[in-house]
């Protein structure tokens, strides 16, 4: 068992960190996930810079995280709008038109894209690490001068179309629409990121509120710049300081509704005949907080009861082959989003039967204290599966940005991972009564009948 | 080391050999310090392989091969006993290849050695795990490849239609009569005839010891030593003029379009660097430079992208950047324009636009054939052709950011009969020249002859196809919002392309059950 729990350390280390005399340079902390310290600096105008140097000669993974998303988008008619805003930051400045922006990053030959979610826009780059001042220069620019025609604000508005379009055939975007809409009934993650249909329609006319909004939250307050690779800590905080230091701080700060307790089951359905029937419990989660033993506690529940090591499957997927694949796990947001146990189930007639068992294994994990192995053994898997995974640059990056858009501070995923190494059974009976409540569960279902009817 | 066929590559920490005893082919990645080991054991098989009435039998044995259990272990016992390493494995099956990767850290080396060396030599075949199986990948064929993403549909429905009549012609998965038909025996024959000590390679990363790899390679030996004859890939027929395939679908929002056509040239061949060159201009994957991007979703605002490709492209809806494991002879250029609008919903959401008849898919497809023509004409752009040089040597780079995907990589190199072909396509690239690109467009692209699925919703089906067979002229239908601030240019490149000629020759309306049948 000692196995399970000690030598993780420096678990992944490929090449030993080097011992540069930058004065600025952390060292690599023992216990940490992440074998590679995170250096950070905070610039005056309040914009955050971090720094992982990592062995991958050549190589550099630019990300720069905007802590706005859907979350943000309060006003009537606006949903979807962090999203859209994240095409038009492709649409050029007086500096370099969306033409030479485009022809600029084909030079630097990085693959680079955005995305948006509830609370976070973040864009990323990975490409040759020589480039970097060039990165630096063309991300600053957009960012600080951003600058777009009113033509190019309905054209990009007909993409974004598009890409509701696309993402709509999917029965699965159709049932996430509106399980959110009647699972908050105040709270802005009561919509999807892609926004209502009818806002997205209609977003050719919101031009000068996209002039409002890249004013409130495109600011160095809201932003962290992330560069994991084949760099030196200095040279960054040099570049950053050269082409972010003057951007100007800005002062806005969303007003984010709070979700009243839910006080009774809901239920979201989508009719549909011909797909497979699916199933989903929702439950009200937590907000992302690495402290609070509760996030770490219902963690640690999702791998035990929903893995493929878990009873559960085993019961459901492999012997009695009631159902095709069996999810469990919750978001980490800022606010208080979704746990949801997911299932597709192979006869639509069992779905009631389905969701019995999950319900009877969240009882036995409210009422029976977890075996202390099957605890550690789990521990384990956490630990092996992130570390199993940081093998690059964009992997590295990409796990940092979840945490920075979280709490504003990469550190919280090293912490997190500190934070699973305490629970205990008493953590986890403890979470799972304050969290798998029934009056807090929205059940969502596809079927081909007219109503879900799961109790 | 005397017995062994050694070929050092440049690139450090790179070993391909053959075992002279084994004569299983070998690829070594060392990465010293890692704690994360990697094995990729690759069979030559694929679904090329399936036989006549069995079609889908190659991933189906793979498939339960990783999602049963062993002579030693119940597939639940193995769940628990890679539980605290988080150890995963899984199988990719392809029209030439099966792959199976395993990863694991090197401190549960010798705990997990079993597992694999079971899974792939004695795996049970249980009748329970295969129904699982095989209903799993019927609910695929049937109901979920056709519902979830008009875009993959359209995709798989071309390859059905373009390689009609060649052990291509299926999709991967299998066709519904293929996987009904197929039973526990077929596939336990099928794993004794197409998984053996013949057809076998090892591919292996991290910082394991030599006796790991000799073990392995030693054990492997005791796979089925059946001789595998693999069948005759016909060149594919050039389709004669334009055809197209319309599927309908009820409650479709959009027009998801893919064509193609097969071209003969594939990474083996020099040349292919000079295409991918024109290719990457035109329609590089996700890529806001590339030619039709510009053209269809920048300028016009039409959809989400536009793409083409020289080769399959695995899972493009979800990867940025291409995935190894899915070597092929036999290519086709292809071009993908996401779903564009329907007559339908503009006309709902417009009322200028009260009078189409049809939404955007014939305009973009004579856009999108009218620009590969112009290409074709004019060749590439001096300055062009040396910035999409130089992205490329950069962007190639990126496909083999983890040991994994450079593992991955080097074995698909040994299919085309190259080393390291990251390493070598660089010093393609690099020598290039734009004589030798414009020969290859020449030489590879062409708008006469090829096919097109489109999958939309009913009621665009038929007016879309009379437009298409009448080649009735297909005004771009903006919405005032958009077409106020248009440059004049655009609208005068869109009054040459909405007549733009194409060469159809036949077009025709299948309902979405019809395709992956048989």
């Amino acid at each position: 068992m000692t196995k399970y729990i000690y030598g993780i350390v420096l678990l992944f280390i490929m090449v030993g960190c080097s011992n540069s005399e930058e004065p600025s340079k952390q060292k690599a902390v023992e216990g940490n996930i992440l074998p590679y310290p995170i250096n950070q600096k905070k610039l005056d105008n309040g914009l955050n810079i971090a720094v992982v140097e990592y062995p991958s000669p050549g190589l550099a993974a630019f990300q720069i995280i905007v802590r706005v998303g859907a979350r943000d988008e309060v006003e009537k008619g606006k949903t979807g709008f962090a999203h859209f805003f994240e095409h038009m930051m492709f649409r050029g400045t007086d500096n370099y038109s969306s033409e030479e922006y485009s022809a600029t990053m084909k030079s630097i030959g990085a693959a680079a894209n955005a995305n948006t979610w509830l609370d976070r826009t973040v864009y990323h780059m990975t490409g040759n690490s020589k480039m970097l001042g060039k990165m630096f220069e063309i991300e600053s620019d957009r960012f600080m001068n951003l600058n777009y025609s009113i033509h190019d604000f309905k054209t990009e508005a007909g993409a974004v179309k598009g890409e509701y379009t696309k993402n709509h055939a999917s029965p699965y975007a159709m049932l996430g629409e509106k399980t959110v809409e009647v699972a908050f009934t105040q709270h802005t993650y009561g919509h999807t990121t892609m926004g209502y249909w009818d806002d997205v329609v209609d977003m050719p006319n919101q031009y000068e509120y996209s002039l409002e909004f890249f004013d409130r939250f495109y600011r160095p307050e809201y932003t962290t710049i992330l560069v994991v690779g084949d760099v030196k800590v200095d040279e960054v905080y040099q570049l950053a300081q050269k082409y972010f230091g003057n951007w100007k701080k800005g002062d806005f700060k969303s007003d984010i509704p709070i979700e009243p307790v839910q006080t009774e089951m809901r239920y979201a359905h989508v009719e549909m005949a011909g797909f497979p029937p699916y199933m989903e419990l929702n439950y009200k989660s937590p907000a992302f907080d690495e402290s609070d033993m509760d996030v770490a506690a219902l963690d640690i529940i999702s791998t035990i009861l929903f893995s493929e090591r878990s009873d559960l499957y085993k019961k459901l997927v492999i012997d009695e082959q009631k159902v095709r694949f069996l999810s469990g796990g919750f978001f980490f947001t800022r606010d208080p989003y979704l746990y949801q146990i997911s299932t597709s189930v192979v006869k639509e007639e069992d779905m009631q039967y389905v969701k019995e068992e999950i319900d009877k294994a969240l009882e036995l994990i409210k009422t029976q204290p977890v075996d202390e192995v099957l605890l550690s053994q789990t521990k384990s898997n956490l630990k092996y599966s992130a570390a199993m995974n940081m093998d690059s640059p964009s992997s590295i990056a990409g796990s940092l940005t979840f945490y920075i858009w979280l709490t504003g501070n990469p550190e919280s995923l090293n912490n997190i991972y500190k934070s699973y190494d305490k629970v205990t059974p008493e953590d986890i009976i403890r979470a799972a009564k304050k969290y798998f409540v029934a009056d807090h569960l929205t059940i969502s279902t596809i079927s081909s009948k007219k109503e879900g009817g799961i109790k | 080391m005397k017995t062994f066929k050694i070929i050092i590559l440049l690139l450090a920490g790179i070993l391909v050999y053959t075992s002279a005893f084994s004569q299983i082919k070998t690829i070594e990645l060392k990465k010293e310090g890692s704690n994360k080991i990697v094995v990729k054991v690759r069979f030559n098989n694929g679904s090329v392989v399936d036989p006549k009435g069995l079609e889908g039998i190659t991933n189906l044995t793979a498939s339960l091969m990783m999602e049963g259990g062993t002579a030693d272990y119940t597939k639940s016992q193995i769940n628990d006993m890679i539980y605290p390493m988080a150890a995963y494995y899984y199988s990719s099956t392809d029209k030439e290849v099966t792959t199976f990767t395993f990863a694991f850290p090197k401190d549960y080396m010798d705990e997990f050695y079993p597992v694999l060396k079971g899974l792939l030599l004695t795996p049970t075949f249980s009748e329970p795990d295969f129904n699982r199986v095989k209903s799993n990948t019927l609910n695929y064929l049937t109901q979920v490849i056709r519902a979830s993403s008009d875009e993959e549909f359209s995709k798989k429905a071309l390859e059905e239609m373009l390689f009609a009549g060649t052990p291509y012609q299926h999709m991967v998965a299998g066709t519904e009569n293929g996987i009904e038909s197929i039973t526990l025996d077929d596939v336990k024959a099928h794993y004794k005839n197409y998984f053996t000590n013949n057809n076998v390679s090892i591919g292996i990363s991290g910082d394991y010891p030599e006796s790991f790899l000799s073990t392995l390679i030693n054990d492997l030996k005791e796979l089925s030593d059946k001789k595998v004859v693999l069948p005759e890939l016909p060149d594919p027929k050039m389709p004669d003029g334009i055809n197209v395939r319309i599927i309908e679908k009820e409650e479709a929002l959009g027009s998801a379009i893919f064509t193609g056509y097969p071209i003969n040239i594939n990474r083996s061949d020099d040349e292919f660097a000079a295409l991918m060159i024109a290719n990457s201009w035109m329609g590089e994957h996700r890529k806001s430079y590339s030619r039709l991007y510009q053209k269809i979703r920048e300028t016009r605002s039409m959809n989400y992208g536009d793409y083409t490709y020289i080769e399959w492209y695995e899972q493009g809806g979800g990867n940025q950047l291409p995935l190894s494991g899915v070597p092929r002879n036999n290519n086709y250029f292809a071009i993908w324009i996401r779903p564009v609008q329907i007559g339908i919903q503009l006309k709902e959401q417009y009322p200028e636009l009260g009078h189409i008849d049809i939404g955007h898919a014939h305009f973009a497809i004579r856009m999108a054939l009218r620009e590969i023509d112009l290409l074709k004409e004019n060749g590439m752009d001096p300055d062009e052709f040396e910035k999409t040089k130089q992205f490329l040597r950069s962007y190639i780079k990126l496909y083999i950011q983890t040991p994994e995907k450079e593992l991955g990589f080097l074995m698909d190199s040994q299919f085309y009969g190259r080393q390291n072909y990251i390493a070598e396509l660089d010093a393609l690239l690099e020598n290039t020249t734009l004589e030798q690109v414009n020969a290859a467009i020449r030489k590879y692209m062409q708008t006469e002859n090829m096919d097109i699925v489109i999958v939309t919703d009913d009621s665009e089906a038929k007016p879309l196809a009379k437009s298409l067979s009448k080649n009735t002229v297909s005004p771009m239908s903006y919405s005032n919002q958009v077409k106020d601030g248009l440059d004049a240019e655009v609208l005068a490149e869109d009054k040459n392309v909405e007549a733009y000629p194409l060469n159809i020759k036949n077009v025709e309306i299948i309902s979405s059950d019809a395709p992956f049948v048989k």
